[in-house]
């Protein structure tokens, strides 16, 4: 909670601050003020902390979400001054509303209530809508902005139909109630799929699964890179926990199971193989994001004790291993004079052999090639499905994994091919320091999973 | 407050069932079928609003006044989400010329 307090008013001071000094602070603010967070919530790490009369609970997947979140948040922030450096727009909003967003992820990590539910959702995306419009003259981010809102807006109603319609039957929107409602219910009850459904399937959005996942490629590709990356990382986990909770509680009844595991199947195929025909890198990442999802998805299916930290294990390397790409990808995007098909990262090996090592190692740990961290996350979900005997659903997993490697490898082979005319790459000392980061912490983790889960 | 809660007992609970998913379905097909933003953004709202009358009616009937205070919230919040949609539309306007949805094709696959 006292997480949650530092973060707003960290967000409403950013925003002061824009106006009255100049924008090279408001990057360091920001982190410091996120390291306190991040300190405020494990020095709690231990203590039941039931708040707002019980509508939050940072319990220890709540307190590590959103440790792990705001771990990222930090990542993200590095990479804001040399991005913004030769942008002319208001970045003090910029990264307030990313705060605000960052918020509704917490408020997402550790509800209890149906309530809070909505107010984490809509937090989470309000400002998200904003910011996917950052690049006022350009139609495409407009367009981008616009896409999510419409379709971000349609989900909510569809959440809040669900939320709606669990009220109904329990007279309550405290989840405790609904779990003691759903534990001694034995007849199949119609309201209470539909329930289920319309609340899975508002949450299906968010996490981007198929067949709501029509907004990720294009917001991806119009939105701000920054902001791109902050959706792809921070904004998953806030959903998948989201999620996380709610399944917790209602565990996996057979209708609901049924739809989780055509959600998976789809999102895993669709995912996958559109990610093969991509051009474009920022299209690419969405559909490789997608695919995640699907398996993210399919370790919620199977629902067991240890799922909490399987999905943190896998989002967080998930996240660094995007965070520290999308850095390259600018870089490479500069160098290329703003071009953003997979050619750009041509001679990047005989530039800078560095840097062209860490985006290998991040690209195979997304791949999930062993010795990555990537490789364990995946190795743990596809645990869990055996172990809640979805086998069949976890054999597509692995063959769609498979599918997944060819185009990351794909994107690896450019780093090595020589440049069809000289590119110089730029690398600031703070992005290159950040990139070195997030490759270290993949493969350590890839090597001493342990420390994580 | 009592003798509204009672003037909304009078009616049948399916009636409300039945109003608000009717709502609930002209809504979705306007936000699926039209092609003004405008008239979309005014479908979603009409979503909403579909969902606070079902709330409303089921506050009502279990004597609770959570799902009435949930009313608000989510009044709060669409007035939030509309403002933010309206913005973004005025952007669109300026980069582009009219309000059509089908001018939004640039990005695709």
């Amino acid at each position: 909670m006292s997480a949650l307090i530092v973060i707003s008013v960290l967000a409403v001071a950013v925003l002061y601050l824009g106006i009255f000094s100049n924008k090279n602070v408001l990057a360091p603010v920001t982190i410091l003020g996120l390291v306190a967070a991040t300190a405020l919530l494990a020095s709690g790490w231990y203590i039941p902390h039931d708040l707002l009369h019980g509508m939050l609970d940072f319990d220890r997947t709540a307190t590590a979400f959103s440790m792990g979140m705001a771990v990222v948040a930090m990542l993200v922030f590095a990479f804001g001054p040399d991005y913004y450096a030769r942008k002319q727009w208001h970045v003090a909003e910029q990264y307030a509303l990313m705060l605000f967003s960052l918020v509704g992820g917490l408020l997402l990590a550790s509800w209890t209530n149906l309530l809070m539910l909505f107010l984490g959702i809509e937090v989470l995306s309000i400002p998200l809508y904003v910011l996917a419009g950052g690049k006022k003259r350009s139609l495409r981010s407009s367009e981008a902005s616009l896409k999510y809102f419409l379709l971000g807006s349609f989900a909510t109603a569809f959440l809040l139909m669900g939320i709606t319609l669990l009220y109904g039957l329990t007279g309550s929107f405290d989840m405790g109630v609904l779990g003691t409602f759903m534990a001694a219910q034995a007849a199949p009850n119609m309201m209470l799929n539909f329930g289920l459904f319309f609340v899975l399937a508002g949450m299906a959005f968010k996490v981007g699964a198929v067949p709501l996942h029509f907004w990720k490629p294009d917001v991806y590709q119009g939105a701000p890179t920054l902001v791109t990356t902050f959706m792809a990382t921070v904004v998953l986990m806030a959903a998948i926990v989201g999620l996380h909770r709610f399944i917790d509680v209602t565990g996996m009844p057979q209708s609901l199971a049924a739809t989780m595991a055509l959600l998976v199947l789809a999102t895993l195929l669709v995912g996958n193989l559109l990610a093969l025909r991509q051009t474009n890198f920022k299209r690419l990442m969405a559909y490789s994001s997608v695919s995640h999802s699907g398996f993210l998805l399919l370790a919620l299916l199977a629902n067991a004790d240890t799922v909490g930290s399987t999905l943190l294990y896998y989002t967080f390397t998930y996240a660094l291993a995007t965070v520290g790409l999308f850095i390259l990808f600018t870089i490479a995007k500069r160098a290329n004079n703003g071009a953003e098909h997979l050619g750009i990262f041509k001679g990047l090996f005989a530039a800078n052999p560095v840097m062209a090592l860490c985006a290998l190692a991040l690209l195979l740990s997304l791949a999930g090639i062993p010795l990555t961290a990537g490789f364990v996350a995946k190795y743990q979900v596809f645990l869990l499905a055996i172990g809640a005997g979805w086998l069949k659903v976890m054999a597509f997993g692995v063959l769609m994994a498979l599918v997944g490697i060819y185009y990351y490898v794909m994107v690896a082979r450019e780093l090595f091919l020589p440049a069809e005319q000289p590119v110089t790459f730029t690398v600031a000392p703070l992005n290159g320091l950040v990139i070195t980061l997030c490759t270290i912490a993949v493969l350590a983790l890839g090597l001493w999973p342990a420390w994580l889960i | 407050m009592d003798n509204v809660i009672t003037a909304i007992r009078v009616v049948p609970l399916e009636h409300y069932f039945f109003l608000s998913f009717l709502l609930f379905s002209i809504g979705m097909a306007g936000a699926l079928l039209r092609r003004n933003i405008i008239i979309v953004i005014m479908c979603l709202e009409l979503m909403l609003n579909s969902v606070n009358l079902l709330l409303v009616a089921l506050s009502a009937f279990h004597g609770d006044p959570g799902g009435q205070v949930m009313v608000f919230f989510i009044m709060l919040v669409a007035a939030a989400e509309v403002t933010v949609g309206l913005a973004i539309l005025v952007q669109l306007k300026r980069n582009a010329d009219g309000v059509d949805i089908n001018q939004l094709n640039r990005l695709k696959w």
